[in-house]
């Protein structure tokens, strides 16, 4: 059976980039549909980086994905309502202006300053109650104050998209607690477990969007969506798939940016806190080289430890007193997302270079000197075979260590894989998201930075996406 | 699950009983949703490194205990997608073992 219905705005995806474009143009007035390919869970049902999570929230369960290359690199994504808002550690950075002038020279892209984007950042930040932890830091996070502290080194507490009202850690503000409900109180339309199959086309304009949904009985149905206009936020690796799988191929899919993250796990000579993210971030060397803290329940822990494949069973035995950190390179190279005819899921590769290897163990050393100037006594790397370091002057055993055969690499952050620019040559879309050749397709997520930002994406991704929607009605 | 995964899991964990059993299924769910492109590669490699196994255990002589060795043996090979194979695998038996456990 088929099911049809009628939208004038159809937004795919709700994550960061399209809860800002639901949020907006339906208090615009339009009528407005938003499809997930994920369930709408409660975002208080399951525990923060819990294997519960992993498996409702995230897709392929959070583990199984990786961009194919020597080495590959295991990244992960959201896969529910809210998308990676609902997973990731909450750090909110505007976009660093100097990207946003040299992208706007190099891709020329018109109306795209900081002033510009830092006006839709303030409003965002309204909405979303974005601040500082208050009070002091909680020992995972002053771990990376305190070694920057001792070297000379920058850091900084970087804001977070949380509500603090007399709750010491705060309420992470996703999009299903935020703009997602205000949507639909607005009038807003969101249709969970919908998954876009694909885009109907008909010559320079998209008719709507043919789609399987789950309904809450667990019968599958074929739901046709048609639509005046089509905005496409499925993030950095699902958008280009579903153009792709659409006929839609200029300029689509290439480029693909990340943060290839490498990580240690640091053993304290005191107990940790495991319930959190740290939210200090060593700067001394951005924006090429960020140095943070990851999530570090037990079953992290572990598996940080197994990378270094030394025996960790006596360390594992003090989980308490272990906490997991990284360096995180903006790198040289690039990767593509390629939609195979038959298979559910995109081919993603990434060419790492000579150079951006050599940023990752010269970021290793340094997270190294850090975590051990903060007082730890012994630091596991993600290298395989990687020896255990206890003093600084066995770090630069690493350097020899981080090869492209043992090196283990992460990534949460995943750009570019369409862009931005005026130069039809260069992007996929024009300056404000409009898919080249097509009237009323738009981009609005990820896929449109022209290049990875170095830090946490979500705040740039939201700033260009309220950018585009305000273009949009001006236009209409 | 191949055959062999099953027994590769079960060498890398140590639950038993009813939580061996759910860190199995987890493998198991996992590996279905996994990208094909991925699924396929692990497929493979299941399938290369399990064939002796395989055919010892079809002839009565397969020994569980010899896995380890060939694991340990695997996890420092000089072949990157032989130590990912093994690493792969060790990620989603750890994860699931140390979640289960719900000792945080």
């Amino acid at each position: 059976m088929t099911t049809t219905l009628a939208t004038d705005v159809l937004v795919i995806g709700s994550g960061a980039g399209g809860s800002v474009t639901a949020a907006t143009l339906v208090s615009a007035g339009h009528d407005v549909t938003v499809v997930e390919e994920g369930p709408w869970i409660d975002p208080d049902a399951v525990e923060p980086f819990s294997l519960d999570e992993f498996v409702l929230k995230y897709r392929h369960r959070g583990m199984g994905s990786a961009a194919l290359g020597v080495p590959p690199i295991a990244y992960a994504e959201g896969c529910c309502v809210g998308g990676s808002t609902e997973v990731n550690s909450g750090l909110w950075h505007r976009l660093p202006p100097a990207f946003v002038n040299e992208w706007q020279r190099e891709y020329h892209i018109e109306e795209f300053t900081s002033d510009t984007l830092d006006r839709y950042a303030e409003e965002i930040e309204r909405e979303l109650s974005v601040s500082h932890l208050p009070g002091a830091p909680p020992p995972s996070s002053a771990v990376l104050e305190r070694g920057a502290t001792k070297l000379g080194w920058r850091s900084v507490e970087f804001l977070r998209v949380f509500r603090h009202d007399g709750n010491d850690r705060g309420v992470k503000q996703t999009m299903a607690r935020t703009l997602l409900p205000r949507a639909v109180a607005a009038g807003a339309k969101v249709i969970p477990e919908c998954a876009v199959t694909r885009l109907i086309r008909q010559g320079d304009r998209v008719l709507g969007a043919r789609c399987r949904r789950r309904n809450p009985d667990g019968v599958t149905e074929e739901l046709i969506i048609h639509a005046d206009h089509v905005f496409v936020c499925g993030g950095a690796m699902q958008t280009p798939a579903l153009l792709q799988r659409s006929g839609i191929r200029h300029q689509i899919g290439v480029g693909l940016k990340l943060h290839p993250s490498i990580k240690i796990a640091a053993v304290f000579p005191q107990a940790l806190d495991h319930g959190d993210v740290p939210m200090h971030r060593v700067t001394e060397f951005s924006p090429n080289l960020t140095i943070g803290g990851s999530a570090s329940r037990q079953s992290h822990i572990a598996l940080a430890l197994a990378d270094s494949s030394t025996d960790f069973s006596d360390a594992l035995a003090n989980w308490e007193n272990i906490a997991v950190y990284y360096a995180a390179i903006r790198s040289e190279g690039s990767g593509r997302v390629i939609a195979v005819p038959g298979l559910r899921s995109p081919l993603v590769s990434y060419r790492l270079t000579d150079g951006d290897l050599s940023r990752l163990a010269r970021g290793l050393i340094h997270l190294g000197e850090l975590l051990l100037a903060a007082g730890a006594t012994e630091l596991y790397p993600s290298l395989t075979g990687g020896p255990v370091v206890r003093r600084p002057e066995e770090l630069v055993q690493w350097w020899d260590g981080a090869t492209r055969s043992r090196t283990n690499l992460m990534t949460i952050h995943l750009t570019s894989s369409i862009r931005m620019s005026q130069d039809p040559n260069r992007a996929g879309t024009d300056s404000f998201g409009r898919v080249w050749g097509y009237q009323n397709l738009r981009v609005n997520d990820a896929s449109l930075l022209p290049d990875a930002p170095g830090v946490n994406p979500q705040a740039g991704i939201m700033s260009i996406a309220a950018r585009n929607c305000a273009q949009f009605l001006s236009q209409s | 699950m191949l055959w062999f995964e099953r027994q590769v899991v079960d060498a890398l964990g140590s639950a038993v009983g009813d939580r061996q059993a759910d860190v199995r299924d987890y493998v198991d769910g996992t590996l279905r949703l996994m990208p094909e492109s991925i699924r396929a590669g692990i497929v493979a490699e299941s399938l290369l490194l399990g064939s002796w196994p395989r055919l010892q255990q079809l002839f009565g002589r397969y020994e569980p205990h010899s896995l380890d060795h060939r694991i340990a043996r695997w996890e420092a090979s000089p072949i990157a997608p032989i130590r990912q194979y093994v690493r792969a695998l060790r990620a989603l038996v750890l994860f699931a073992e140390y979640e289960m456990a719900g000792d945080h």
